[in-house]
C-alpha cells in the first residue's frame, strides 16, 4: 500500500537553511586557506574554541538547566506534563527526553541536551500558569522537534566559527596594545616592523570581519530551526492554528513583563521558544535569534490552508 | 530521522505499521491458556483529530464502513479525552473481527494521509468466570503503539497505579507471539481507558 503524505516539503525553508549553511561553509573554508596561506599557527585558538564548545555541547543539559533554574520533575510530580509528553513522543517515535519545570513567570520553554537520549524539555510554570492543556502540547511539540531536529549540535557546529573568530579578534588586538603594532620591535629595521605592523592589522580587520558575517550567518540559521521546528510541531499535532495560539499569548504576555529580568535570560534565546527580549530593545531582524511572531504566524497559516485542502496532494 | 533531514529540520512524520496487529489472535490464545484471560470483546483505536474539513471525511468515512455489516455492535462510541485525542471503540464478539474492524479503521485514516495521527490502539482482556485464578484477577489491556510496530501489557490496579509485576510476567509470555516493546520507558499508562 503506498503511503500517502499529506504535507510536502517546504523547500523555500530548505533552500533557505542549505544556502545559509553553505556560506556558513564557505567561511570556514576561508579561513583555513588564509590560515595556511598566512602560516599563522593557531592552533592554541582552535583547541581553546573545541574545547569551549565541547563543553557546551557535552554539558548543555546541565547547563541550561542549572543558569535557568530548570529542575527535572518526576511523573509522580507533574503527572499531567508527562502524559502530554508521553503521548507526543509516542506520535513522533522519539525516545522520551526528561522533563524540568523552571520556576520563572517568564512563560517560556526551551529543550536542550547534546542528543535525543540525553534531551531534556523544560518547560517555565508561568507558561504553565497562562496556557491552557492543548496550548502547552503545542508548545512542547515545537520543543520536542527540536530535539527531534537535533539543533543543539547544529547549532553548537555552527557557532564554532563564531568563537573562533571572536577569539582571533582578541588576540589580534591585544598583540597590538602589547605589541604597539610593531613601533617598538624595530630589531631589523623600520621596514620590517611596518610589515608586522600592517599584518596585523590585516589580521584584525580579518577577523573582526569574519566574526560580524559568521554572527548574522548564525543567527540566520537560528531563525530557520525555529521555523523548522514550528512546521514540524505543528505537524505531529495536526492543529497549526493551536501553535499559532500559544505563539500569540507567550509573545503578548511576554512584552508585558519588565525587560531588566528578561535581558539577564537573553543568552539562552536560542533554544527557546519565544526569545525573551521585550521588542522595544530587539535590535534588527539581522541579529534576532528568533523570527519576528508574524512571519511565524505566516507560516503556520499557510499549513493549516495545506492541511484543509481535500483531498490529499 | 536520517541525517540528511536532521540537518535541514525536516521531519518526516512518523508513519503508521498497521501490519503487526495480526499477530494478535496467536497471543489471544496463550493468553487464554497462560492466564485464564479471554478477550472484552472491546477495542479502541486512539489518534489526534487534525484540524479540517478533510479529516471530519475520514471520520465519517470509516464510521460508516464499520456500519456497513449487520452487527450493530461494531461501532460503540467515539468520544474525546482530556489530552485532546479522540478514541473509536470498536465492538465485536469474534476476536478475528474486532482486529479486522480495528485495521479497517487505521487502513481509512492512512489511506487519506492520515497515518501519522495514529497514536495507539487498546485491546480489553478479562479474566474468565470459570477461571477462577488470582492471578488473573484484573482486567488486563494490550496497549499498541503504531509508530514503533510493538505491543505493552497495560494493567490498571485501581486509581492511578498500575500493577507492574503482571505487567512483566505478560511481557515474558507474549514475547513468542508479539514483539513487545523493549524500550520501558515507552510503555505510558493510559487512565481512564474508554475501552472495556
Amino acid at each position: 500500500m503506498a503511503t500517502r503524505h499529506r504535507y510536502p516539503a517546504d523547500r523555500g525553508l530548505t533552500a533557505h537553511m542549505l544556502l545559509t549553511m553553505f556560506l556558513l561553509g564557505l567561511l570556514y573554508a576561508i579561513v583555513i586557506a588564509a590560515l595556511v596561506l598566512a602560516k599563522v599557527n593557531l592552533v592554541v585558538i582552535l583547541v581553546i574554541a573545541f574545547g569551549v564548545l565541547f563543553v557546551q555541547y557535552y554539558y548543555s543539559d546541565k547547563i541550561a538547566l542549572y543558569s535557568m533554574g530548570g529542575k527535572i520533575v518526576t511523573p509522580q510530580q507533574q503527572p499531567q506534563l508527562h502524559a502530554i509528553i508521553d503521548r507526543l513522543v509516542a506520535m513522533a517515535n522519539l525516545p522520551k527526553p526528561r522533563v524540568a519545570i523552571a520556576q520563572t513567570d517568564i512563560p517560556n520553554a526551551f529543550a536542550t541536551g547534546r542528543d535525543q537520549k540525553h534531551a531534556v524539555v523544560c518547560v517555565t510554570t508561568g507558561l504553565l500558569r497562562r496556557l491552557n492543556e492543548p496550548e502547552v502540547e503545542a508548545v512542547l511539540s515545537h520543543e520536542l522537534s527540536h530535539v527531534a531536529h537535533r539543533d543543539v549540535a547544529v547549532m553548537t557546529i555552527a557557532s564554532f566559527l563564531g568563537i573562533i573568530a571572536g577569539l582571533m579578534t582578541r588576540v589580534f588586538m591585544l598583540m597590538g596594545f602589547f605589541g604597539g603594532y610593531g613601533s617598538n620591535r624595530g630589531r631589523g629595521g623600520g621596514s620590517a616592523g611596518g610589515q608586522i605592523a600592517l599584518f596585523e592589522l590585516a589580521g584584525l580587520l580579518f577577523s573582526a570581519i569574519l566574526y560580524a558575517i559568521s554572527f548574522i550567518l548564525i543567527r540566520a540559521l537560528s531563525r530557520y530551526r525555529e521555523l523548522a521546528a514550528d512546521r514540524s510541531g505543528a505537524i505531529l499535532i495536526g492543529q497549526p492554528a493551536l501553535l499559532a495560539q500559544a505563539l500569540v499569548k507567550v509573545s503578548g504576555e511576554m512584552s508585558r513583563i519588565p525587560s531588566r529580568d528578561l535581558r539577564a535570560a537573553e543568552h539562552f534565546n536560542a533554544f527557546y521558544f519565544a526569545p525573551a527580549l521585550a521588542p522595544g530593545m530587539s535590535l534588527s531582524s539581522l541579529f534576532s535569534t528568533h523570527p519576528p511572531l508574524q512571519k511565524r504566524l505566516d507560516q503556520l497559516a499557510r499549513l493549516d490552508a495545506e492541511m484543509r485542502r481535500n483531498p490529499v496532494a | 530521522m536520517g541525517f540528511l533531514d536532521a540537518l535541514l529540520g525536516r521531519t518526516k512524520p512518523a508513519q503508521a505499521n498497521l501490519d503487526r496487529l495480526f499477530g494478535l489472535p496467536g497471543a489471544q490464545i496463550t493468553l487464554e491458556a497462560a492466564e485464564g484471560l479471554q478477550p472484552t470483546g472491546q477495542a479502541g483505536v486512539c489518534f489526534k483529530p487534525a484540524e479540517g474539513q478533510a479529516f471530519t471525511a475520514t471520520e465519517t468515512e470509516f464510521t460508516a464502513l464499520l456500519n456497513l455489516g449487520d452487527d450493530a455492535g461494531a461501532h460503540v462510541s467515539e468520544n474525546s479525552d482530556q489530552y485532546g485525542y479522540r478514541w473509536v471503540v470498536l465492538g465485536a464478539d469474534d476476536f478475528q473481527v474486532l482486529v479486522t474492524r480495528v485495521h479497517v479503521t487505521n487502513t481509512t485514516l492512512q489511506e487519506n494521509g492520515f497515518g501519522p495521527q495514529l497514536l495507539c490502539s487498546v485491546f480489553g482482556f478479562a479474566p474468565t468466570p470459570a477461571a477462577g485464578d488470582a492471578r488473573a484477577a484484573a482486567t488486563v489491556y494490550l496497549v499498541y503503539l503504531y509508530k514503533r510496530g510493538t505491543f505493552y501489557p497495560f494493567v490498571p490496579a485501581g486509581g492511578e497505579r498500575r500493577d507492574n509485576e503482571a505487567e512483566l510476567r505478560l511481557k515474558n509470555e507474549l514475547g513468542d507471539d508479539l514483539s513487545i516493546e523493549p524500550d520501558l520507558s515507552r510503555w505510558f499508562p493510559i487512565w481512564g481507558l474508554p475501552v472495556h
